[in-house]
């Protein structure tokens, strides 16, 4: 961290600070620059909103996966969780319940699912892993017998507002997404909530010598990473006009694997928004950028499991040299 | 006398008495479901079906067992169910020609490959294997894709499909695959130079170093095991069900990480071992056993087994807290 | 010297992903450009369904390109993939939607952006069709069901195997059989479980549901994958002889087991012939023919006595013939 503050001026010292670059921003970079000259559709208004629109989601559960994986935790719950978040808040709208109590609803269920995550993680001390595996079921048959198995459409038309209302020319998602990053910045940096989340995955017998409720602290960051996903519910939910019940499907892999491109790693608790953000934004890229150039689907999911590994990878030898 | 070396060479070898209270632990939890099931459905406590979910459970174990040596050395492998399908698809194209010898050969190979890529770029580029096996996720399925191009690949010679559907004697053959699997892996794991390396690797790595083992080596070479492993099991799979498409990878992942970590292998590393695992894809086969015999609603299955997972855990921690603190 | 191996590495980049353009996809010809939506690449289902309209592009001289989820059925890639079209602007969309509720907005962008939509498979609801082609699931469940209670003598324990949970298809044929169940009364539906579409899980569903029920008369599954699996679970418990088992979709494997007496029957949903149709309609409409709003296809019974044509590969699967169709309407 203090390698950063060293002064600009000397190319050498910059690079340094380069060298703290995350593997995704460096993939967003290539990628922008390459799509840009490659298809005559990658650079235009519409296709740039299009694609923040579409790293918007993963952005946002990648928020709270980061905070968790510096605890050194993990939760694969987050999907599911969208899904169950999304799938109250569409049968409360139906029911006939007002907005902000239909979003209440579906904030608390996913914060349920959080709390449990936290509870068991944090004073049952069991693996994350196998928690958030279990609550991912969990989550995923309350989102079914919902729902009944079905999309619950019919949705009041307002709700497309989350995805196509525009404040100052720029869509309602990416102003939700850049709040929420700021947010979850600000708590991070410049409260104790933050300051335990480091602390959690540093030293939690410290933490707990030194008195602090570490368990509800802990618990409290599987409940706010449950309703960031609880949020994104809603922008997803407005994209389809629908709330389905499986539709958080591998999103919380997704928002892993941008964590980790972003420099996030399990051990040792390392992990920063920034680059988390940058691992969403650089995978929607590529993934736009893979249809805009036709690329068939079979080559598709090849093509970005190379350029993850690849980017790591290079990201990997950069390190040692 | 083991243990006493184990000061040295395998600092994470557990000693006996740890190893008997896991155990227990274990086959407390696999008692109680037995038990809860046998009052709950008439059907669950016979022959028949015991037969039947060994056989399931086998399955479970095969695709399971590669796994366990790459958690036992703090990894993971999530390309384990895209590798068995691609092994699969490639092994068929030869087999559906009567090709036996190609298509076992050709399958285990495409499974080491991929196993031995994730292990050179997690060992030597110390890339983690949650991302490195992400993107082999990735790739492998886009190679199934490609070289399924839609299609699905169906009749195998029965002398191949016999290591999946057959009997040898009264004993269907997969359990008997299944066993010779977990006797030679547990001898492997308990008794030999690389079993306690694959400990020690997990366990205390720099230990390990400094006792002069090739670690890096044996990383890698777990994640050789575990393609390997996921390769065989996607023939004795594809011999099961006599046809393949490219989709046969799908789903597999999740309860082939369950059965592991059912199992009390601990993702840190260096803690479980493979009769844990044989014990926790028993626990998972006997729920969805259980749950198709009582009927569980469709939506609710899910949320069962994910139920289950977490509570057979957390009994399993209460356990053999008590059974420590009482010796 | 630093940056300059940055740039080095933004050059690879752009090369590498210059190269990419050079990847398969698909093209014919020079003619209009049209993107075929599909739900997934690894069933041969919807191979048929690819080969059938490929066919169509060549005959007609399109430019089509296929564009499916790599995750089966994901709504919110199909959901990305039809925003990144969008943008693209392509001269019509022929499309399968993986839930047709959800597709529902996304449509609405391609009406908004005046490209015009050809769907088939699945109906979406509430927005501008040229056309609509295809049986839907829902009646194809109720045939398949029918038919199979027929061959029982409308009495007996059935088992029912279902596909995905919450998959849009699973649920209509579901719901298809459900209605054929409440026309038989003496139709007894033991249990329905899910195979999750795929061959494995059934066979082992099925494995557990023969233990829990000592009598069944017939089994339903909702896709052949599955159905295949059932066949196999009662081939190696020895109780295949008189309970017939009934599919959807006519797979090739599924059609040799029928072929071969195993499996009683598969009902077709002709994913050949509703690629091939759709992007003929896309085609005459480009070229300002007029196209009905609505060709239905009817649900075709394949059992042992017809099931020959369904062994060909579909790439030798005769295509059929347009006006035919459109005359039978």
């Amino acid at each position: 961290m203090t390698e950063l503050s060293i002064q600009n001026g000397d190319p050498r010292k910059v690079w340094a600070r380069l060298g703290d670059v995350p593997a995704a921003l460096y993939l967003l970079v290539i990628l922008f620059v390459g799509l840009s000259v490659a298809s005559p559709y990658f650079l235009t208004q519409a296709n740039l909103i299009n694609i923040v629109l579409q790293a918007s989601v993963v952005l946002i559960i990648s928020l709270g996966m980061t905070l968790i994986i510096i605890t050194e935790g993990i939760d694969l719950s987050l999907g599911p969780v969208l899904s169950f978040a999304g799938v109250v808040f569409g049968a409360a709208l139906v029911a006939g319940w007002s907005f902000p109590v239909a979003m209440i609803a579906g904030i608390v269920a996913a914060m349920l699912i959080g709390g449990l995550n936290g509870y068991l993680i944090a004073y049952h001390d069991l693996q994350p892993f196998i928690v958030t595996l279990g609550t991912f079921g969990l989550a995923m048959s309350f989102a079914m017998s919902i729902s009944g198995g079905e999309s619950i459409s019919g949705l009041p038309s307002g709700v497309q507002w989350f995805n196509d209302g525009h404040i100052l020319g720029l869509p309602f998602p990416i102003w939700a997404t850049a709040a929420l990053f700021l947010l979850t910045h600000i708590l991070l940096k410049h409260t104790r909530f933050g300051r335990y989340v480091y602390a959690i995955g540093g030293n939690r017998k410290a933490l707990q010598l030194a008195g602090v409720r570490v368990n509800l602290w802990q618990t409290s960051i599987y409940v706010y990473a449950a309703a960031l996903a609880g949020f994104a519910s809603f922008i997803m939910t407005a994209r389809t006009n629908a709330a389905h019940p499986t539709v958080g499907m591998g999103l919380e892999f997704d928002a892993i694997a941008a964590a980790v491109l972003g420099g996030a790693s399990f051990s040792g608790g390392k992990g920063t928004l920034f680059g988390a953000a940058a691992g969403a934004l650089a995978v929607a890229t590529l993934r736009n950028g893979l249809n805009l150039m036709n690329v068939a689907a079979e080559w598709q999911s090849a093509a970005v499991g190379v350029v993850i590994i690849a980017a790591v990878a290079g990201d990997a030898i950069r390190g040692r040299t | 006398m083991t243990v006493a070396n184990s000061q040295e060479t395998m600092p994470a070898k557990a000693p006996l008495s740890e190893n008997v209270t896991w155990l227990l632990s274990r086959m407390t939890a696999l008692a109680t479901l037995i038990v809860a099931l046998s009052f709950a459905s008439p059907y669950f406590f016979q022959t028949g079906n015991f037969v039947n979910i060994l056989k399931q459970a086998s399955f479970q174990f095969l695709m399971s067992s590669g796994l366990t040596i790459v958690v036992l050395t703090a990894g993971i492998d999530l390309s384990i169910g895209a590798v068995l399908g691609l092994a699969a698809c490639v092994g068929a194209s030869f087999l559906a020609n009567g090709q036996i010898f190609y298509g076992v050969g050709s399958a285990l190979l495409v499974g080491f490959t991929c196993g031995l890529v994730n292990g050179s770029l997690i060992a030597y580029l110390r890339i983690p294997s949650f991302i490195a096996t992400y993107g082999m996720l990735w790739i492998a399925v886009g190679l199934s894709f490609v070289f399924m191009d839609g299609q699905v690949i169906y009749g195998f010679p029965e002398s191949f499909r016999v290591m999946g559907s057959g009997f040898i004697g009264p004993i269907p053959t997969p359990i008997l695959i299944a066993a010779i699997l977990l006797i030679i892996m547990v001898i492997t794991l308990n008794h030999t130079k690389l079993g306690r390396t694959l400990y020690a690797i997990g366990g205390n790595r720099n230990a390990a170093r400094l006792s002069g083992m090739p670690v890096k080596f044996w990383e890698m070479m777990a994640y050789g095991i575990s393609g390997l492993l996921a390769g065989f099991a996607g023939l004795v799979i594809i011999a099961r069900t006599g046809a393949v498409d490219a989709g046969v990878g799908n789903d597999l992942l999740l309860p082939t990480i369950a059965a592991v970590v059912l199992g009390g292998t601990s993702l840190m590393g260096g803690r479980g071992g493979i009769v844990g695992t044989a014990i926790g894809a028993l626990i998972l086969a006997i729920i969805l056993n259980g749950m198709n015999l009582l009927g569980v609603d469709t939506y609710w299955q899910i949320g069962v087994l994910g139920s289950v997972t977490v509570l057979a855990v957390l009994a399993d921690d209460k356990i053999s807290k008590h059974i420590d603190m009482r010796g | 010297m630093k940056y300059s191996k940055f740039i080095k590495a933004v050059a690879v980049g752009m090369a590498l992903i210059t190269a990419t353009g050079s990847l398969p996809g698909a093209a014919y010809a020079e003619g209009e450009k049209v993107a075929v939506f599909l739900k997934n690449i690894s069933n041969p289902y919807w191979r048929a369904v690819r080969i059938g309209s490929e066919k169509a592009a060549k005959e007609y001289g399109l430019d089509i390109t296929i564009v499916a989820p790599t995750k089966p059925d994901n709504i919110e890639e199909q959901t990305r993939q039809v925003e990144d079209w969008i943008v693209k602007k392509p001269d019509a969309f022929v499309f399968v939607p993986v839930d047709y509720k959800a597709m529902e907005p996304l449509v609405h962008k391609a009406n908004e952006a005046g490209i015009p939509v050809i769907n088939f498979s699945n109906r979406v609801e509430n927005v501008d069709l040229v056309s609509y082609i295809g049986s839907d699931d829902f009646t194809i469940g109720y045939e398949a069901a029918k038919y199979l209670f027929d061959e029982i003598g409308g009495a007996g324990k059935v088992v029912y195997i279902e596909g995905v949970p919450a998959a849009i298809t699973a649920q209509r044929r579901k719901a298809g059989f459900e209605k054929a169940l409440s026309e038989y009364e003496n139709i007894e539906l033991l249990t329905s479980q899910t195979g999750m579409y795929r061959r494995l899980p059934a066979l082992q569903v099925m494995e557990n549901l023969l233990q829990r029920y000592p009598e069944i008369d017939a089994v339903m599954a909702a896709n052949d994958d599955m159905a295949v699996g059932v066949v196999e679970a009662l081939k190696t418990a020895g109780r295949l002889d008189g309970v017939p088992v009934m599919g959807v979709d006519v797979i090739p494997d599924a059609a040799q087991l029928i072929k071969d007496g195993k499996m009683f029957a598969s009902a077709d949903y002709s994913g050949h012939d509703q690629g091939y149709l759709a992007v003929v309609a896309a085609a005459r409409h480009l070229r300002g023919e007029e196209v009905p709003a609505n060709i239905s296809l009817p649900v075709v019974i394949v059992n042992q006595g017809n099931v020959d044509p369904w062994l060909l590969e579909p790439e030798q699967k005769p295509t059929p013939d347009w006006d035919a169709v459109i005359a039978a309407q």
